[in-house]
């Protein structure tokens, strides 16, 4: 059974339009919404769940070189370790090429403890390239 | 297991006439295990008739709350064993907010709110926040979790001589969600419900009242279907009802269920908790 935080979170994010992925607290992606969906090429019903590492090795984040950026630097990472919002930007591996996003993390932590984070995201105007 | 409702109704105790069949008094449910353990699940007003129904001196209670909610403790300062010295009551509730359980009963248990301060109840009364994992009172497994509502709100299950008793007084599960499209750790509650022999679920809303109480905390009766559908539940008691709704519309109610369950089969029987109801649970 899943804590009712990221329940709620989930519920949220398959509702709006903005792209959004829920990630437990051992940072496994295991949820993300239909805009997301639209960004990486392919539905959350056809991924399933992913560990952290096959997430990043699929679709990053990258660094200006294009090499995977330390986990340690993520929104993720930071939300986590500072139990705050964090945000960042980074290219990723969309369906349409290597695109620059923009990302913030929000730790889900409730009378329990933390659950996870709820990461939204938005690809920046102007800045695809291809991959 | 034996339990007998002393409160049902949502919100507001409801007193009057035309809410005699179903009662009005809020949510109060009483669960006596077979190896004596007592517990209580809600101190709504109808905490207070359970309180002179009691014999004094058999043995500890628990008394459960789902939330703080005023309707769910209301009864708390007129339930009799608090003035009983030799009374021994464990309150247990949901975890919040940096304060003990006990710190945030005592603003309503408090002037100028209350004539009578927590400190000067007679009884020996502990106040707890449910532990995270499953824990045994006598004979009883219980679990608590988080759900869907306003605030800190917790679900019950109790186990005990192979039945389970599921209470979800306050609980809003289809909210954002079409259950019958997800699977079942995704919907708040489920975990609790899952198979159990009882559940007792909130029905505060008839499916055409619901539109205008979208995330309130409380359900439709076509969720409640939905819900007690996909977790298997063997009986569903509709509970937690609207103060609006009188003793015909509850027939209504009623006689709309019967129609739901019979209709899509799957979903065991379905009835609407009335004050005083009393059944036994047991394994066949």
């Amino acid at each position: 059974m899943q804590p009712l935080e990221l329940i709620l979170a989930r519920n949220l994010i398959s509702t709006i339009s903005v792209a959004a992925l829920l990630v437990d607290a051992d940072r496994r992606i295991i949820f993300f919404n239909q805009a997301a969906a639209d960004v990486i090429g392919a539905p959350f019903e056809e991924i399933g769940v992913l560990e952290p590492q096959e997430w990043n090795a699929k679709y990053g984040p990258l660094g200006p070189d294009g090499r995977p950026l330390p986990e340690e630097e993520l929104p993720i990472a930071i939300a986590v370790r500072e139990a705050r919002p964090a945000f960042g930007r980074f290219a990723v591996r969309a369906e349409r090429g290597v695109i620059q996003i923009e990302m913030g993390a929000v730790p889900l932590t409730g009378p329990r403890g933390y659950h996870g984070a709820m990461l939204v995201f938005w690809p920046l105007p102007g800045e695809e390239s291809s991959g | 297991m034996n339990i007998t409702f002393w409160g049902v109704r949502g919100s507001i105790p409801t007193p009057g006439p035309e809410c005699t069949g179903v009662g009005g008094n809020t949510p109060c449910v009483q669960v006596g295990c077979d190896d004596g353990t007592r517990v209580i699940l809600d101190a709504g007003s109808g905490i207070r008739g359970l309180g002179t129904a009691l014999e004094p001196g058999g043995g500890p209670l628990h008394i459960l709350l789902t939330h703080l909610h005023l309707d769910h403790i209301q009864g708390l300062l007129f339930f009799a064993p608090f003035f009983d010295d030799e009374a021994e009551i464990t309150v247990w509730g949901p975890p919040g907010g940096g304060r003990t359980l006990r710190e945030r009963l005592a603003r309503y248990l408090s002037s100028p709110l209350s004539p009578v301060e927590i400190r000067e109840l007679p009884a020996q009364v502990s106040f707890r926040d449910v532990p995270p994992d499953p824990w045994r009172l006598g004979d009883c497994e219980l679990s608590a979790a988080l759900v869907a509502h306003r605030g800190p709100t917790l679900g019950y299950r109790i186990e005990a001589g192979g039945c389970a008793l599921c209470y979800l007084p306050d609980h809003e599960p289809g909210l954002g969600v079409d259950m019958s499209a997800t699977p079942g750790e995704w919907i708040s509650g489920f975990g609790l419900a899952q198979d159990a022999d009882l559940l007792i679920h909130d029905c505060q809303y008839f499916d055409d009242e619901y539109r205008e109480h979208v995330g309130w905390g409380h359900s439709r009766l076509a969720d409640v279907h939905e819900f007690a559908v996909h977790a298997g539940a063997e009986r569903t008691l509709l509970f937690h009802h609207d103060p609006g709704h009188d003793d015909a519309a509850l027939d209504g109610m009623s006689r709309e269920a019967t129609q739901l369950w019979s209709a899509n089969g799957n979903g065991g029987e379905v009835a609407v908790a009335c004050e005083g109801d009393e059944l036994r649970l047991a394994s066949s």
